[in-house]
């Protein structure tokens, strides 16, 4: 299996094509297998070196106990970078994975060419959010873990996901892994195995990522946000305090643009993408 | 074209080796489903077009097969689907 060791940890990685290098980093409790069934993966590969890779903790990726904030997810990112020899890259980040990207560009700015977000909530801006732990998927989420009898609070608590999920006995697991059917019953299964780790709290920490230090990001961002994303406001600050952001909504989406509305998103990806590397229009 | 017996047999022994700690059905077929029948998970899925990727010596096109099963719907991943993708792409 292609793996990388980076900063301490081992991070599973796919590679294709020729050209430009993007990453891609998905988010909080999903894995890169979002980025292959999106087709994205494979339409960028058409004209750029795609990278792909689990966060520590997800997918096939090695699971430390500790290390999850933005900041050592970065300084993974940028380990990675430099262990496959890639030139200055495009991060294209997902929710968190957008934090990651984001963060990399202010800690590791040689290795980060431009930052694609598409709907990150930034715990750096929280003061600004005001929508902050009120998402749609959170309410699916809270619904569904209702019916196996555990309550969850109302606002997303990753910590409190990964403990209830480890409490739940077999039994009822198996009832959840049903209720999530066939294609989120991966989901359901990894969540145990984080509540060993310090994923959870570590995600909402600012670690660094405060709203100066993102203001500071010199690099271009572009912030994609879905058009019923809870995080509306977040995106209009971005476009706002830093110095090279451009900022498009997603139409149709509620929080995962590259499934809810693949066309759209892999079209404004590639937008964005040729403005970023050729800024001069040539 | 490679023959779809072959291909499924070929594919059966990739999902088998790549996934050796796994509790498989003793026999499957084009009707197997890759998440209900063999329990795998979407990054398991990652996993195995790569894992097919180096058997078959080439690189295929998962993400566009994938996509095009979500598209229409579909809910699952049936082994003939697979079989008719990599005779397609072989």
């Amino acid at each position: 299996m292609p793996e990388v060791a980076a900063n301490g940890t081992r991070l599973y990685y796919q590679q294709a094509g020729d050209g430009p290098d993007v990453v891609l980093v998905h988010a909080v409790t999903s894995n890169q297998a979002i980025w292959l069934f999106s087709g994205l993966f494979d339409a960028l590969a058409a004209d750029h070196r795609v990278t792909s890779y689990d966060l520590r903790g997800h997918g096939q990726s090695a699971r430390p106990p500790a290390g999850y904030t933005s900041a050592d997810m970065a300084d993974d990112l940028a380990a990675l970078h430099a262990a496959l020899g890639l030139r200055p890259a495009v991060i294209l980040g997902h929710s968190f994975g957008g934090v990651t990207g984001l963060h990399a560009a202010a800690r590791h700015p040689d290795a980060v060419r431009g930052v694609i977000l598409s709907d990150s909530f930034f715990p750096g801006l929280r003061h600004v959010e005001p929508n902050f732990g009120k998402m749609q998927l959170w309410t699916e989420v809270r619904e569904k873990f209702a019916l196996v009898g555990v309550t969850l609070g109302d606002t997303v608590d990753f910590a409190e996901l990964f403990r209830q999920s480890a409490a739940l006995s077999p039994e009822k697991l198996s009832n959840l892994e049903a209720i999530y059917g066939t294609f989120g019953r991966g989901w359901v299964r990894q969540l145990p195995q984080l509540a060993g780790t310090t994923c959870g709290d570590d995600v909402m920490a600012v670690a660094g990522l405060t709203a100066d230090a993102i203001a500071a990001v010199r690099q271009p961002v572009v912030a994609l946000y879905d058009e019923f994303s809870p995080f509306l406001a977040t995106c209009r600050w971005l476009a706002a305090n830093l110095p090279a952001c451009t900022a498009e909504i997603i139409p149709g989406a509620k929080h995962l643009a590259m499934l809810e509305n693949a066309a759209g998103f892999a079209d404004a990806v590639r937008r964005h993408l040729a403005r970023i590397e050729h800024p001069t229009g040539g | 074209m490679t023959p779809p017996d072959r291909v499924l047999a070929d594919l059966a022994a990739v999902v088998r080796r790549t996934f050796p700690d796994r509790d498989f059905p003793d026999a499957v077929g084009p009707e197997t489903r890759v998440l209900a029948d063999l329990g795998l998970a979407s990054i398991d899925i990652v996993v195995l077009a790569e894992q097919l990727g180096t058997f078959y010596g080439k690189r295929l096109p998962f993400g566009t097969f994938l996509k095009g099963l979500r598209d229409r719907g579909a809910d699952d991943i049936a082994l003939g689907e697979l079989v008719t993708f990599l005779q397609a792409n072989l």
